[in-house]
């Protein structure tokens, strides 16, 4: 029997999570629905003042995304512990890590995509001004990964767990505090006219560091979390 | 010969001889932890001059300041034992960081609110989103992520080697903390005492700072060892050691 390639084995894995996610579609638009109702609440509880919609924006984009990728983030495994598959894949002879890769970017594409296309809506919701949009979606482009991946690593450890959707925010949200500072500090920045190229600078320094090392601790966690 | 000290710490992570060596110590820990914080208490409330500009507010500094360090070293021991722990397997090195993650949790509580405490007389606030108190808030959030981890496996072996690797992850908010006052110049004053070179403190005053540290230490290692040794009576239940143990309080 010959072994499929990694190439061949990585495009399969990601061709599996899209497929099953979308058999699912009602799924990928909760996320989207939650940021929307929480955004539109702002303006309710705040009063419509554009003055202050505007200075709060970016800011509660960031954290409406942040919240609606964690509500997903839950998922991301759930249903292959359920059936089995995660234990087939950790025997599989490809190297876990990658295989690890392929679900995040699935998850990634699946969950985070949709939010980053309606952020433009969001912002408008809050009167934040055009030309600061390019740049709230280039740090979207940039943390959202970075939140897919801590995320990865972090549900991996409570795989074995059968409580854990609290937990996981206990865990997650204080490891994501960098990403939340320099994404906002961006937005801000660009608001107030001030160079922001530095904070999204860190923000791709911080991915690409998160993207060689987070498979392989998502890999290791897994392995922890099965082992009983 | 001088193989005796690796052989002897390798003897000692076996869970019996630990809780015979833990048994011991803990007393005199205990005690020296007592003695010091009551000579630190003494030194630092009564015989310290007054500080020129806070005048007696400055006090809470002898417990802000050991217990913000214990904060930070907890972490770091428990890092460490956690890299242990994932590498080598060591059951004691599982049971040592997991114990230590509700005492330095304690610990920063502690730093936290003894340092709001000490914010409002002096810069006016209770809290302010300063660089080094918002790391801190985020060591504390990470220690009770580690105990709530830990918590969530049924089984509790499983539980700790995945509260372990969420420790190492976290460990990087150690460094954070610890240079974030030189970092971003915000509220919070820089470090006035230094390991390496002039601290910029009275001697006086600087004194009771260290013993406290030592009693905060003791109280660590005495804790730390109390918890490990009723951990670790848990852990191995049906063996032998603890049966022997388990007749011979029934004798009494």
């Amino acid at each position: 029997m010959t072994r499929p390639g990694l190439a061949a084995a990585c495009a399969a894995m990601l061709r599996r999570d899209l497929t099953l996610a979308w058999r699912r579609r009602g799924d990928i638009a909760m996320p989207v629905l939650y940021a929307l109702i929480v955004t539109m609440l702002f303006p309710f509880a705040l009063g419509p003042e554009d003055t202050l919609l505007q200075r709060i924006a970016g800011g509660v984009i960031l954290v409406t995304v942040l919240l609606a990728m964690l509500l997903a983030l839950d998922g991301m495994f759930s249903s292959d512990v359920e059936d089995g598959s995660l234990e087939q894949l950790v025997l599989a002879p490809q190297p876990l890590a990658l295989m690890m890769g392929m679900k995040i970017l699935a998850h990634w594409m699946t969950t985070a995509l949709p939010l980053i296309v309606i952020a433009p809506l969001l912002a408008a919701m809050l009167h934040l001004p055009a030309a600061v949009i390019p740049v709230l979606l280039l740090a979207l482009l940039l943390a959202t990964p970075l939140l897919s991946l801590l995320g990865a690593v972090l549900v991996a450890l409570t795989a074995g767990t059968r409580r854990s959707g609290m937990l996981l925010a206990l865990m997650l949200l204080p490891l994501c505090v960098p990403a939340v500072i320099f994404a906002a500090g961006a937005v801000a920045a660009a608001q107030q006219g001030l160079p922001w190229i530095a904070p999204v600078a860190w923000l791709g320094a911080a991915l690409v560091l998160a993207v060689v090392l987070a498979p392989l601790a998502c890999a290791a966690a897994l392995r922890i979390a099965l082992d009983a | 010969m001088s193989n005796w000290i690796p052989l002897w710490l390798h003897k000692l992570s076996s869970p019996p001889t630990f809780y015979r060596f833990a048994g011991t110590l803990r007393p005199w820990a205990m005690a020296l932890a007592v003695l010091f914080g009551v000579i630190a208490l003494y030194g630092g409330l009564v015989l310290a001059p007054a500080d020129y500009q806070q005048g007696d507010a400055y006090r809470i500094i002898f417990i802000h300041v050991p217990c913000a360090w214990m904060s930070m070293f907890v972490y770091a021991v428990m890092g460490v034992s956690s890299l242990i722990a994932l590498v080598w397997r060591i059951k004691l090195a599982e049971v040592v960081a997991m114990e230590s993650a509700p005492i330095g949790a304690a610990f920063t509580f502690i730093t936290l609110v003894t340092g709001s405490l000490w914010g409002k007389p002096m810069w006016g606030t209770w809290w302010t989103w300063d660089a080094r108190l918002t790391s801190e808030l985020v060591l504390l959030f990470l220690y009770l992520g580690v105990i709530g981890l830990y918590h969530s496996f049924e089984d509790r072996r499983q539980g700790a080697r995945a509260a372990a690797f969420l420790a190492l992850i976290g460990i990087i908010n150690v460094p954070i903390v610890h240079f974030s006052v030189n970092w971003w110049n915000t509220l919070h004053q820089g470090s006035t005492v230094k390991l390496f070179g002039p601290s910029k403190i009275a001697w006086g005053m600087l004194w009771p700072l260290l013993a406290m540290t030592l009693a905060t230490k003791f109280y660590y290692i005495a804790s730390l060892f109390h918890r490990a040794r009723v951990d670790l009576l848990a852990l191995e239940g049906g063996k032998d050691w603890v049966r022997q143990i388990a007749e011979d309080e029934a004798r009494k």
